[in-house]
């Protein structure tokens, strides 16, 4: 699934033949299915299998003069599919996304905004990076800083942007202190200190902003003794895996739901009060298609007591995007503007046909998209959307 | 003959083939001519653009005759491929074939490297361990062993019918042994065939009777090869025949049992309609079931899980072929030759989720359709979905686990044929639309692509994109059609198609058993598991393993004329070796040196052929040359180092062995 990051480290249009990326992308057979699976696959110009036989006839330029790789939302579903393994969203479309970018004019005013913000402030919602820790005086249950307490620790929990400031995100937050501390797992928090992974998918946008924030963070994650960092963002979990290793980084990483997993037994035991729901899963593209996560998140699901788990039509492999990947969460206003229906609003339709009372999650950008495609579709009172490790906290008795 | 010498006056004749840049174009012949010339012994160094030509021979022969020589290396090919010609040219000048030696200087050398110097040094160490080799060579005769007439069929398909009836009617006696209770394999579960639209069971059912009436056919179904002993011209096999609790001898074929079974109705999976339908515990496969012989399903017989059943199917059977103590029984049969046949097994597509198959009923599969349309199959031929109702409209989706790095690599080659074919049955049936959605339209073969264009001027839609999604149809108004969702990549736009039925157009694959049926053979297969032919071109049906020949899918994806051409050389294969005889084997026997013997014993229980005995008169170990396959355990654990096997004597390996690691020349060079 994963492309060799040393060889397509510093790859370029010119160069990639030279890979064995390339040599992939010379064995494409056009055959479609990466147009066919792609959520905005229809309002592309160049979609994937043309944009291969573009680059191949030596017109990738003509591709990069149109916004069609603005439209890729980065959720890996036509590399999953594709019958000849290529890397599509790891390599190739990132690269025509570059060319894209350094052409296009003006850049869309929201995605503009939360790059600015990313580079400034450390997150693209524009926060106060003093307040990146405010929600630890929130928690019930205690949260170590590294900044205040600099000592050892075994889990470095990376708490991205998305939890760490928006309100319902850090729901999730105090879910996983809550979590770790009865799990009784040696963890801390870099706080304020911390500044947003530089999300993988927005990274190939800008990779000046990438650099700045990947060399910040590593430099403070350098600082302190940890074996392991653990985040409840799947995004961050691919810049740490795929990127951060671009650049020396080596510590291994893992998302918060396979990370449970060693300690099921446990927290099954603690998993005390029933939660009656009917519960659908969303697979998230990062951590489903891309990391290969499927069984993880409904293992967690199903050890919880009442809970009844039932599935979309789409999902695993064949999961729909929420669109809130490669950038697409800042770009909402501009598929708008290009007549394109939210991804969104799509994939809640399917859980809403479930029959579910709750949309469980593992991805923080899914909660703000999915509850505001509940609005949409006028049934915010009927289906609740949650992060996994919520719905632990809450069968979890104090 | 002459000249043959002691070790005083060994003369050598060297030569490298350039196997016209095969080799030349790597290995620097001259330097490794102008190095030969200067080892010990060596009177002649010579080089030639193709040794193996009729004056390549001819030079070596010319040399022994007037250079006087008693030993031949020649640094060529696999000695796979022309060991023989060179042992033959050799001996046709006077000498023992076995003074002479090949070095592997292709295969193992110019066409695994790039670097020419490196590749020439490897030349340099492999002539050397040769010539250093060939001097200690001895004059041997080589073994006639006699070929067993009798043939063993595994796999009672097309293949395995078209090969043990071609035997047959050439007066040979063939095992066909077949795992399923009646032999036709895939064909007969076919319905009609590409490109000629006959009937599949018209055309097999001829042939599956004349193997049920061949005189020289002993047909044995349900039944399995479980070991295979001995080699080529005599194998030793044992079949498992598993129990059908019918006596084969008694049981007339009238059914009377299937219609008194306690269950009124069907209720267990029907393998044959591929649980489209369902069978009772007592059964058969099909009406044209070749033997006509019930099987009575102890997994689902009342009789056999309770032991209470009322036995209505004993009451009914008049001639008493009923028998619920039946046992399984090993036979042992010794033939000559086999031919293995064990055919293929579809892709599973629940390995594509995206697909659906399982999840939404009207996903089917080709191979679920072909019963669907068939007559005998669990509709009677009509074309109803599970809901009872007919489709009018139809997806076709062609390469289904082929052509992909997720699943299966390769293509199907069968599944753009069977897709139309499909097409066209379908939709003389329904009338529906009907949508095939292809990557590529792959028509080989006589007739082929003319069947494709008929098609299409039939109406039939074709669709260039591989399908990425198939879901429920959700929109208004609607009602369980699947959508069939693909980019149409020759229009450039993603289609949404909503039909009643997907059919999916499964690959083929080696069975899931072909690493263990490989491996009681001791023949090879590819990473994929499909059996090796010893040439793709030249030797299509032979295996690596002498007397063993390869027919139809088992050696790869291939349609019925081609499995029938295999199956008919596969046989004309066995008869060369059977009206041969004999088989002339390398004379690699091992021998004991009865002076330095201690009697010990300890070769005897060692020896895998029971091969050897202990003469009890002068207490020393004996190895019979005729039981003895050259495998040198008996060799490596004499305690006294008293045997000595042919061709693999110790001052030849040492000798080989200093020859490859003497970098002496190597270093000069450098």
């Amino acid at each position: 699934m994963i492309a060799d990051l040393e060889e397509i480290k510093g790859v370029t249009l010119e160069t990639i033949y030279e890979t064995s990326e390339g040599k992939l992308i010379l064995t494409c057979i056009q055959c479609g299915t990466c147009v066919g699976t792609c959520p905005h696959g229809e309002y592309m110009k160049y979609p994937p299998r043309r944009i291969i036989e573009m680059l191949l006839h030596g017109l990738a330029d003509k591709v990069s003069d149109t916004d069609s790789m603005l439209k890729c939302v980065n959720c890996y579903a036509c590399m999953a599919k594709c019958p000849r393994g290529i890397h599509l969203t790891e390599v190739l479309l990132q690269l025509i996304k570059e060319q894209t970018i350094l052409k296009l004019p003006t850049l869309p005013a929201e995605l503009q905004k939360a790059l600015e913000n990313s580079y400034r402030y450390g997150n693209p919602m524009g926060e106060s990076g003093r307040k990146r820790a405010n929600w630890v005086a929130t928690s019930k249950y205690p949260v170590r800083i590294l900044s205040q307490n600099p000592g050892p620790v075994d889990v470095l929990w990376f708490v991205e942007s998305y939890p760490a400031y928006y309100p319902r995100g850090q729901d999730t937050c105090r879910a996983i202190a809550k979590i770790f501390n009865r799990l009784e797992i040696d963890f801390a928090i870099l706080g304020n200190e911390e500044r947003s992974a530089g999300e993988c998918g927005l990274l190939a946008w800008e990779t000046g902003l990438a650099e700045a924030l990947i060399d910040y963070n590593i430099s403070i994650l350098g600082k302190y003794t940890f074996n392991k960092i653990v985040t409840s963002d799947p995004h961050a979990l691919d810049a740490f895996n795929y990127r951060y290793r671009m650049y020396g980084f080596k510590k291994p990483v893992y998302h918060i739901i396979p990370f449970l997993m060693p300690y099921y037994d446990k927290l099954k035991s603690m998993l005390t009060r029933p939660l009656n729901y009917s519960v659908t899963y969303h697979d998230s593209c990062c951590l489903g298609r891309h990391n290969g996560f499927f069984d993880e998140p409904r293992a967690l699901l199903n050890a919880i007591p009442g809970i009844k788990l039932v599935e979309m039509f789409h999902h695993r492999i064949n999961s729909i995007c929420c669109g809130g990947g490669g950038g697409g969460m800042w770009l909402d206003t501009y598929f708008k503007s290009q007549n394109m229906e939210r991804l969104s609003d799509i994939r809640i339709r399917e859980a809403i046909a479930t029959g579910a009372d709750i949309l469980a999650v593992g991805c923080p950008y899914e909660i703000p998209r999915f509850e505001d495609a509940l609005k949409v579709a006028g049934y915010e009172n009927k289906m609740v959307v949650k992060d996994i490790v919520e719905l632990l906290s809450e069968s979890m008795e104090d | 003959m002459t000249n043959q010498g002691n070790n005083k006056d060994i003369r050598i004749g060297f030569y490298i083939c350039h196997c016209g840049t095969n080799i030349a174009s790597t290995v620097d012949v001259q330097k490794v001519v102008e190095f030969a010339s200067k080892l010990p012994k060596v009177v002649v160094s010579r080089d030639y653009k193709y040794m193996c030509s009729d004056p390549g021979q001819e030079l070596i022969q010319k040399d022994i005759k007037e250079l006087g020589l008693n030993r031949i290396v020649v640094a060529a090919c696999s000695p796979f491929l022309h060991e023989k010609t060179f042992r033959n040219a050799s001996s046709q000048a006077g000498l023992n074939q076995f003074y002479f030696q090949m070095v592997n200087t292709r295969e193992q050398n110019s066409w695994v490297h790039l670097d020419p110097y490196a590749s020439t040094e490897k030349a340099i160490d492999l002539v050397r361990a040769a010539i250093y080799r060939v001097v200690y060579h001895k004059p041997l005769e080589q073994k006639r062993v006699p070929i067993h007439p009798d043939v063993l069929v595994v796999g009672g398909g097309i293949a395995g019918i078209h090969a043990a009836l071609t035997l047959a009617n050439a007066g040979k006696k063939v095992y066909l042994v077949e795992r399923e209770p009646s032999i036709g394999g895939h064909m007969a579960m076919f319905d009609k065939t590409f490109p000629t639209l006959d009937c599949a069971a018209c055309i097999l059912t001829p042939k599956m009777t004349a193997v049920k009436n061949h005189p020289n056919i002993t047909l044995w179904t349900y039944s399995e090869v479980i070991g295979v002993d001995g080699y080529v011209g005599n194998f030793k096999v044992k079949v498992r025949r598993k129990p059908r609790y019918i006596n084969e001898d008694l049981c007339i074929g009238c059914l009377d049992c299937i219609e008194a079974c306690v269950y009124k109705e069907g209720r267990f999976y029907d393998e044959f309609n591929l649980g489209l339908s369902k069978r009772k515990p007592v059964y058969i496969p099909f009406p044209q079931a070749v033997p006509l012989l019930v099987v009575i399903d102890p997994e689902t017989c009342i009789q056999f899980k309770s032991g209470k059943c009322k036995q209505t199917c004993v009451e009914v059977c008049e001639p008493n072929a009923i028998d619920f103590t039946q046992k399984e029984r090993i036979e042992e049969i010794e033939v000559g030759t086999i031919i293995i046949a064990t055919g293929f097994q579809t892709f599973d597509p629940k390995k594509i989720p995206y697909y659906g198959y399982g999840t939404y009923p009207n996903v089917y599969t080709a191979l679920e359709v072909e019963r669907l349309i068939n007559a005998s199959g669990p509709t009677q031929g009509q074309i109803v979905l599970r809901d009872g109702t007919r489709p009018k409209s139809i997806a076709i989706i062609h390469c289904v686990g082929s052509r992909d790095k997720n699943t299966n690599q390769w293509c199907s080659r069968v599944c753009c044929l069977y897709s139309i074919k499909l097409a066209h049955l379908l939709k003389e049936r329904t009338e529906a639309e009907i949508y095939n959605f292809y990557i590529d339209i792959r028509t080989p073969g006589k007739m082929m692509d003319e069947f494709f264009i008929r098609m299409k001027e039939e109406g039939i839609k074709f669709i260039r994109g591989r399908v990425a999604d198939i879901y429920p149809d959700t929109s208004n108004g609607c009602c369980g059609k699947l959508v069939v969702k693909a980019e149409d990549t020759l229009v450039g736009e993603i289609i949404k198609v909503p039909v009643d039925m997907v059919v999916l157009s499964i690959g083929l694959e080696p069975r899931a058993d072909a690493q263990e049926i490989r491996r009681m053979f001791n023949i090879t297969c590819s990473t994929e598991g499909f059996y090796i032919e010893r040439h793709p071109k030249l030797a299509p049906v032979n295996t690596f393993t002498d007397g063993i020949f390869l027919a139809g899918c088992c050696q790869g994806p291939k349609d019925i004329p081609d499995t029938v051409a295999q199956a008919g050389a596969a046989a004309a294969e066995a008869l060369t070796l059977i009206d041969t005889g004999y088989i002339e084997i390398e004379p690699n026997t091992a021998f004991v040196l009865e002076d330095d013997c201690s009697g010990c014993k300890s070769c005897i229980p060692l020896c895998p052929y029971t091969a050897i005995s202990f003469l009890e008169d002068k207490k020393k170990a004996f190895i019979n040359e005729v039981l003895c396959k050259g495998c040198g355990t008996c060799v490596a654990a004499c305690p006294s180092g008293s045997i000595v096997q042919n061709l693999f004597e110790d001052e030849e390996i040492f000798s080989e062995i200093v020859g490859v690691l003497n970098y002496t020349y190597h270093e000069e060079e450098v």
